[in-house]
C-alpha cells in the first residue's frame, strides 16, 4: 500500500513539474518611436537528458527575425532565452520580439 | 558500480554545449548589404570540486575516498555562489573583443549583434565561450 502511495505521489508529481519554464535571460534594445508594426521570432531545439554539442538555434532564431522586416530597422528588441523542463526532455528556446520600420514606413 | 556510471557520465557528457545568455542587438537591414563577421573568444574553465569528487569515486581504499571527499566538500564550499560555468583564471579574457571585431569589418558599420555566453563541457574542465556574431554593413 505504501508503494502505491509513493508510486501515486511520483506520478502526479512528474504530471506537475512537466512543462516548468525557467528563464534563462532576458535584455532588451532601445525602443523606437514608431511602435505600429511588432513582429515576433523564435527557434528551439529539443534535448533529451540536456545533452548537445551545439548551440545553433540562437542563429536560426535571428535569421527568422531578419525575414520578417526585409530592408528595414529592427529596433526595441526583447530577448528571451528559456528552457521548459519536460520528463527527462528539456526543450531550449529563443524568442525575439521587436519593431519592424521600413523607409516606406 | 558507482565507479563505471561515473566514468559512464564522463564520457556521455564529452564535448556538451551548454548555453547560458543570448542578446540579440538592433537590426539595421535599410543601409546595404550584409556581411556576417563573427568572434569567439574561450577560456579554460576547471572544476576542481567535481575533479575531487571523480577522484574520490574512483580511489580504491576508503580512507583515500572519505579523505577526497572531505576535499571535495571544502573546495566546493570555497567556490560556493553564483556562477556562470566553470571558474577560470583569467577574468580578462573577453576584453580584446570588440577591437577583433572591428578588423573583421572596414567600413566599421555592424548591425545586428548577437552575444551568446556558451560553453563547451568535457566532465570538470570547460571551454568558457564569448561569442559575437554580428552583420557589417557594405
Amino acid at each position: 500500500m505504501k508503494k502505491l502511495y509513493v508510486m501515486f505521489t511520483a506520478f502526479i508529481a512528474t504530471s506537475l513539474l512537466a512543462g516548468c519554464v525557467s528563464l534563462n535571460s532576458v535584455s532588451l534594445t532601445q525602443l523606437p518611436e514608431n511602435r505600429e508594426r511588432m513582429v515576433t521570432a523564435s527557434a528551439s531545439d529539443i534535448l533529451f537528458l540536456g545533452f548537445t554539442t551545439q548551440n545553433d538555434f540562437v542563429n536560426e532564431a535571428v535569421e527568422n527575425l531578419k525575414s520578417k522586416c526585409r530592408g528595414g530597422s529592427l529596433t526595441g528588441i526583447l530577448t528571451k532565452h528559456q528552457t521548459t523542463s519536460y520528463v527527462l526532455v528539456f526543450k531550449r528556446e529563443v524568442i525575439a520580439t521587436g519593431y519592424c520600420n521600413t523607409k516606406e514606413g | 558500480m558507482l565507479r563505471a556510471f561515473a566514468v559512464s557520465l564522463i564520457l556521455i557528457c564529452a564535448g556538451c554545449a551548454r548555453l547560458d545568455h543570448v542578446q540579440i542587438s538592433d537590426i539595421d537591414q535599410s543601409q546595404g548589404r550584409l556581411k556576417p563577421i563573427s568572434v569567439q573568444i574561450s577560456n579554460t574553465g576547471f572544476n576542481a570540486a567535481e575533479t575531487v569528487a571523480i577522484a574520490g569515486e574512483l580511489a580504491q581504499s576508503s580512507s583515500a575516498k572519505e579523505n577526497l571527499g572531505d576535499l571535495a566538500a571544502l573546495l566546493a564550499l570555497i567556490n560556493m555562489g553564483p556562477t556562470t560555468g566553470n571558474p577560470v583564471y583569467n577574468d580578462r579574457y573577453a576584453e580584446n573583443i570588440l577591437q577583433q571585431l572591428y578588423q573583421q569589418c572596414s567600413t566599421g558599420k555592424i548591425t545586428a549583434m548577437r552575444n551568446v555566453r556558451e560553453a563547451l563541457s568535457y566532465g570538470p574542465v570547460s571551454g568558457e565561450i564569448v561569442r559575437i556574431d554580428a552583420d557589417c554593413i557594405l
